[in-house]
């Protein structure tokens, strides 16, 4: 194969690997639990949109390394990611309104 | 003033034109792939031209008989189909951004030079592909935007629409990978002090149009699966009478159809900025709104697609944004306009046929423009749609925009590409014959639309008020297909007796007129350094040629000639692309054949992968080129781009899902038949082997190959244990009632779903892969970039897998319109 080291990536070591794992695990529990407490059944949207972006923010920045590589990089993501969220609420509102009066 | 710079003139044979029929089938040289390009985009161009001129015929008089309805139809639907995706699009990037942009930016061959031949295969044979439907049972029949639906097994049951799902999906596969290619190329491989603000605006719309294709393509891929689906597998994606909607389709396809019309239309742009200076002698006027209008087009274009769906009711506030975004985007492209009338102002003119076609496409596509804002008012626009006005405003703007811009570029690249001039006096002929065809044929089609003429007819009544236009039209579509026989003749005469170019035929103002006349294989024997716009016309005349340039006399070099690296041909692009279309022929033939064609592009990849280093794919030591990014290395790029793309993917998929939430109608809905705890246990599973993944890398990296082997193992085993709970809870809920086929929820939940464990599966396969090559001792710490790529798409599909298991799992209904 043709691949070369990336000299310029300063990865986190195995303890912080761990500790992301710990927290993903904790964070997974709580949502299951949510799911399952009737007292949380009003919040349960923004709660769980909440751990969901949690979780998804600790693996990107720690297990993708966006924290700790180059910001070009983050830009090429978060541009994409941003206008991949704007198909689905764009799309969302479109058909909210089409299919309501459906 | 004098050159005082001289120009390596090499012999023709050492140029990159020579060689064997071998060498052609393996190259992975940029310019070659380029002239592959441009010669198969001309032979579909002819193809499109004799499909349009059989429908003028047909349409010349009413009642015609030349053909019938059905022929009539797929003459249409293949004509639209061919000149975006086959003539327009492969021209415009295939040829010009592959064969120019490497040289406008000093680089010796594309960011990734095999995927670059593998996009041009699966661009030939998917190309090939839908053309063999011809010889089947007919061509595509329901028009280049395949509207569900028409597009349905029962309302066309035939082949024609699997030949154009198939192939769509295969080409748009190849258009995506050559917008990535692209892309890293003009991120990471600019010469030393290219900046971006320094870049040809040619390489800027090459940018933008890279991003667009990125972007936008997903949307279509994911509607063509659904289609595929509906087609294939009796899945109903756009019935009605089951609580789906046809009006999914159009938004797909259009959220991909509008920033299309620009993925035509930027390079044209770009060529007409590179065209107006050089004939003008002049720098470009306003470079930096120039760039920023550029970025300002493709960020609008992305949500402008609703105005062509205003005739489908989606309500006030809907229309009056796409209404109002549709209007603003007539100001970035009129800033391009004013720019290149500013260009020319006061300029030294030399009229040759390349600043006359570039002239051109300036007052046509105007034209064009001019009417494309009408449509973005609702009231007109609804009195336009689907008549002849539209298709002379699309023709404005693609024919008169993007067309006559290729045709231009032709004239200014081609000696450069081939080192003879085509022939001016012939040229002038074509020019002029292609303008007055051009609007003999199209301008009558705005009085015909006027009239009350819809489009895609086969033929009309007498007494309509509508036979002297058509009549018009019919006999200026062949003035203008005697324009394009005349530049046929030009192109093959002077290849053989053209007058010698010589390097810098025009008096060219960047790069690539630096370089032989055709160029070496490598293009560059030292690569430049750029101290500021317009770097060639800097070195020939220095800072008072160009206000913008900063003179570096003589230029410097980054490598000395001993240290070049020229790419190694490869049979494994032609061979991945050959197996996918394989694959493609085996979904309309025999399913069997379906997996011979999927192992063959498998083992053609695994191939690709430990093939030897090749020029470019790797860091660009020294060829820094902007402080802001420093050294990147083009595969880490490539792959956080694919993964943006495919978040989009996946955007679409999920949008679909949460859009028919709770439409089924009937059961079983997601309330009743998710498992959550079996689920939050697939989902440890998954967030568990990302851990894995990081410390396989880890251990890579610190050259650690037993625990190396140890987590790549663990992290595929981990990759299969959730692959098999996935298995387990689909056979569950088969027992339970739900199938693909049973309702929207069914469909949409296994689609999304079973999407995601496909890249599993593929990631899987992958990590098996290093873990062998680990095992060869193949896997060094000096190539974990290796695993660190792996790891990119292992966490992505881990991501994607957090999202679906919250909206899909545990809020069950909780999310939708």
């Amino acid at each position: 194969m043709s691949n070369t080291t990336h000299p310029e990536s300063h990865h986190p070591g195995t303890r912080v690997y761990l500790i992301v794992a710990a927290v993903l695990t904790v964070l997974t529990a709580i949502e299951v639990t949510v799911f399952y407490v009737p007292a949380m059944q009003p919040v349960l949207l923004p709660v769980l949109l909440l751990l969901s972006a949690a979780k998804f923010a600790l693996v990107a920045m720690f297990y993708m390394h966006l924290r700790f590589d180059r910001a070009a990089y983050s830009a090429i993501f978060i541009a994409q990611l941003f206008i991949a969220a704007v198909v689905i609420m764009a799309l969302m509102v479109l058909f909210a309104v089409f299919l309501g009066r459906g | 003033m004098e050159a005082v710079l001289p120009i390596d003139e090499r012999p023709r044979e050492e140029s990159y034109l020579s060689g064997a029929i071998w060498g052609w089938l393996t190259t992975i040289d940029h310019k070659r792939i380029a002239v592959l390009y441009g010669f198969t985009a001309l032979a579909f161009f002819l193809v499109a031209g004799i499909e349009a001129l059989i429908m003028r015929t047909q349409l010349a008089r009413p009642d015609g008989t030349v053909v019938d309805a059905a022929t009539y139809n797929q003459l249409f639907t293949m004509h639209g189909t061919t000149m975006v995706f086959l003539v327009i699009m492969p021209l415009g990037i295939g040829l010009f951004a592959n064969f120019a942009v490497p040289l406008l930016i000093g680089a010796r061959d594309v960011a990734f030079p095999r995927l670059n031949a593998f996009s041009y295969w699966l661009f030939l044979f998917g190309a090939l592909f839908l053309h063999a439907s011809f010889f089947v049972h007919g061509a595509p029949d329901a028009g280049w935007f395949g509207y569900a639906n028409l597009t349905e097994r029962h309302f066309s049951p035939g082949t024609n629409l699997d030949f154009w799902v198939l192939a769509l999906l295969i080409l748009g596969i190849s258009t995506l990978i050559t917008g990535l290619n692209f892309l890293v190329t003009i991120i990471n491989m600019r010469a030393p002090g290219m900046t971006f603000m320094r870049m040809p605006l040619f390489v800027w719309t090459i940018l933008v149009t890279a991003v667009l294709i990125l972007l936008a393509f997903p949307a279509l891929t994911v509607g063509l699966i659904f289609l595929l689906m509906d087609r294939f597998f009796g899945t109903h994606f756009f019935a009605a009478t089951l609580g789906a909607t046809p009006l999914l389709w159009q938004h797909l396809f259009w959220l991909f159809g509008h920033p299309e019309v620009y993925i035509l239309a930027l390079p044209a742009f770009g060529i007409v900025s590179e065209v107006i200076p050089v004939f003008s002698r002049k720098p470009l006027f306003g470079y930096p709104m120039m760039a920023y209008s550029t970025a300002l087009i493709g960020f609008l274009s992305y949500g402008v697609w609703g105005h062509h769906m205003f005739a489908v009711g989606m309500g006030p506030a809907a229309e009056a944004t796409f209404a109002a975004t549709s209007m603003l985007i007539a100001i970035p492209t009129g800033v391009k306009v004013f720019s290149w009338i500013a260009t020319m102002w006061g300029g030294s003119l030399r009229i040759t046929t390349a600043f006359l076609f570039s002239l051109g496409l300036i007052i046509e596509f105007t034209i064009g423009g001019l009417s494309g804002i009408m449509h973005a008012a609702v009231p007109i626009d609804l009195q336009q749609t689907d008549s002849y006005f539209v298709v002379a405003h699309l023709h404005y703007v693609l024919f008169g925009g993007s067309a006559l811009a290729l045709f231009s570029a032709l004239y200014y690249w081609w000696p450069k590409m081939t080192g003879r001039l085509l022939d001016e006096r012939l040229g002038r002929w074509h020019f002029w014959l292609t303008i007055v065809g051009f609007n003999g044929t199209f301008f009558p089609m705005h009085f015909l639309g006027i009239a009350g003429m819809p489009r895609r007819i086969y033929h009309y009544a007498p007494g309509m008020g509508w036979d002297l236009w058509n009549m018009v039209a019919t006999v200026s579509a062949f003035i203008l297909a005697g324009g394009v026989a005349i530049f046929l003749v030009n192109l093959f005469v002077t290849l053989r007796r053209g007058a010698a170019a010589g390097a810098d035929p025009w008096q060219g103002r960047t790069l690539e007129w630096w370089t032989p006349s055709p160029p070496p294989e490598h293009n560059f024997d030292r690569i430049p350094l750029v101290g500021g716009r317009d770097p060639f016309w800097g070195w020939k005349y220095g800072a008072q040629g160009s206000e913008a340039v900063t003179a570096a006399r003589p230029p410097l070099e980054a490598a000395p000639a001993d240290t070049i690296h020229v790419p190694h041909p490869s049979w494994f692009p032609i061979v991945l692309a050959a197996g996918i279309v394989v694959a493609g022929v085996g979904m309309i033939t025999r399913f069997a054949v379906v997996p011979i064609g999927g192992l063959v592009a498998l083992l053609a990849i695994i191939g690709m992968g430990f093939e030897r280093a090749t020029a470019g794919e790797g860091e660009q030591p020294g060829v820094g080129t902007d402080r802001t990014l420093g050294v990147l290395d083009n595969r880490k790029v490539g792959v956080w781009a694919f993964i943006g793309s495919e978040s989009i993917f996946f955007a679409s998929l999920i949008s679909t899902y949460l859009i028919y939430q709770g439409r089924s109608t009937t059961g079983p809905g997601p309330a009743d038949i998710l498992s959550i705890p079996l689920t939050s246990v697939s989902t440890f599973v998954l967030l568990m082997s990302s851990l894995l993944m990081v410390l396989a890398l880890a251990a890579t990296q610190r050259g650690d190959g037993r625990w190396s082997r140890i987590w790549l193992l663990g992290t595929a085993g981990l990759g299969m244990v959730f692959l098999g709970g996935q298995v387990y809870e689909f056979s569950h809920f088969y027992h339970e009632g739900l199938a693909l086929q049973t309702n929207l929820f069914g469909q949409t939940f296994y689609t999304l779903v079973g999407f995601h464990g496909a890249h599993v599966t593929v990631g899987v396969v992958w990590l098996l892969v290093l873990a062998r090559a680990a095992f060869a001792g193949q896997l060094p710490a000096r190539r974990s970039l290796a695993v660190e790529l792996c790891g990119l798409y292992w966490h992505f599909v881990d991501v994607v897998w957090i999202v679906i298991f919250t909206l899909i799992y545990l809020l069950k209904g909780a999310v939708g319109p």
